[in-house]
């Protein structure tokens, strides 16, 4: 069937299979390779991606649903080659090692503080509970979302009681 | 995905009825999807056909009625329920059953009709909706009927909703609003499990009410306690309920004990 849809502010109009998932959608016909494959069962968080606003799985989605919708992927964070500011304080925190929850991590964290400029460390530890990282790295993802969100400085110093 | 089914989109409730009537029993109704595509992904779902009931104009979101009270329609996501202030002041047993429903991502998808038409043990929102004492409204071509939650389960994943039905929503009682409770889920890992053993408790118009997950092949429902009742009789009544079995998540034994302390915390938190 055909859907039309906007994914990282530009326009698709594409023909996929019925029992296409988004995330096979994203990856195999588009090339957005940025979404990861984990479990492929909803637990892990690795294809996040932001459908109308709103953070799901796209492992869980069917493309044929995202008919008419607006998708956002992680190859919509970087703008021009640069970094956007959630990238750029994963980076000063080292809140990245081998990436693979990095994606959906990320967006996790775009929803996150769209609906909450100011999260508080509790705030973020439940916007991030279906992201993992199995590398061991959610204090250093935790400072970089107190840092993007101005509570904390550049070297982890807290800004505020 | 494994094989090719049909994916059908109606975007009216006379077309999603129509098609009910002709493909019923090879259909699958996909609401969030987060049980339905998993479970077709690992082969122990095979439907002919897909029917989105999000795209049908109408099944959107709540409602409030007077008389009625809080109706939570088809397309509701658990998340759509949380973010209402309205809901989270008068019913705050249904919001704290659906914010220890898994994961925020999957909350942003999973539905309300979803989690209770699935017919799990574990359905985290049954619990609070047999206590509210919240009916469904059971839809066809043929027309509509109501069924009250306790007769609404008939099994593991079985209810009685007919093949060329939907449940299209949920009636909480405006009787019901502002009556005091909480849920106390038991899980192996903290905000993202299927429960161990649920305990819901409601306390209304001196009653005491619970709902309990994951104790029975069906969500179980204990009415008629007395909020004077001693804590002994309404963990003795919680007990003689339920029916839990020993499997991968934890011991018959186990759950049972999990379910007194459950209760006995929640009536000191709801009582005191």
């Amino acid at each position: 069937m055909k859907i039309k849809l906007t994914i990282n502010g530009a326009a698709y109009e594409k023909d996929v299979a019925e029992n296409s998932t988004l995330l096979r959608f994203l990856r195999e016909d588009l090339g957005l390779t940025g979404t990861k494959e984990g479990c492929g069962a909803g637990e892990c968080g690795a294809c996040t991606v932001i459908l109308d606003g709103r953070t799901v799985n796209a492992c869980m989605v069917l493309a044929a649903e995202a008919d008419g919708a607006t998708v956002k992927t992680i190859e919509g964070e970087a703008r021009n080659g640069k970094l956007s500011d959630i990238q750029e304080a994963f980076d000063r925190h080292h809140a990245v090692q081998c990436g693979f929850c990095s994606s959906g991590m990320v967006l996790s964290v775009r929803e996150l503080i769209e609906r909450n400029p100011r999260p508080s460390v509790g705030e973020i530890k439940e916007g991030l509970e279906g992201n993992f990282c199995r590398c061991t790295g959610y204090t250093q993802i935790i400072e970089a979302v107190l840092d993007v969100t101005g509570q904390i400085d550049r070297k982890g110093e807290m800004t505020h009681a | 995905m494994i094989y090719n089914f049909k994916y059908l989109a109606p975007g009216t409730r006379g077309e999603l009825h129509a098609m009910l009537a002709d493909r019923g029993p090879a259909a699958a109704l996909l609401s969030g999807g987060t049980d339905l595509l998993v479970n077709i992904r690992n082969g122990v779902v095979r439907p002919e056909c897909v029917i989105n009931v999000k795209k049908v104009k109408g099944f959107e979101g709540i409602t409030w009625s007077a008389e009625e009270g809080l109706i939570i329609r088809a397309g509701c996501t658990i998340n759509d329920l949380l973010r209402d202030a309205r809901v989270r002041a008068d019913y705050p047993l249904l919001a704290a059953c659906a914010h220890d429903l898994a994961s925020y991502q999957i909350r942003n998808r999973a539905t309300v009709v979803g989690n209770v038409a699935n017919a799990s043990p574990c359905s985290d929102m049954a619990a609070a909706l047999l206590c509210l004492k919240a009916r469904a409204v059971i839809s066809s071509s043929r027309g509509e009927r109501e069924v009250a939650f306790p007769a609404f389960f008939k099994g593991v994943k079985k209810t009685v909703i007919l093949p060329d039905e939907i449940l299209e929503r949920i009636i909480v009682p405006a009787s019901s609003a502002g009556a005091p409770g909480d849920y106390r889920k038991l899980k192996r890992i903290s905000g993202h499990d299927l429960a161990i053993v649920g305990v819901a408790l409601l306390k209304q118009d001196g009653e005491i009410r619970l709902g309990i997950s994951s104790a029975a092949p069906t969500p179980v429902y204990v009415g008629g306690l007395k909020t004077s009742d001693p804590a002994d009789l309404v963990v003795a009544a919680a007990l003689e309920a339920v029916h839990p079995i020993s499997d991968v998540r934890c011991t018959r034994e186990y759950r049972e004990h999990m379910i007194q302390v459950y209760v006995r915390r929640l009536l000191e938190e709801v009582q005191g």
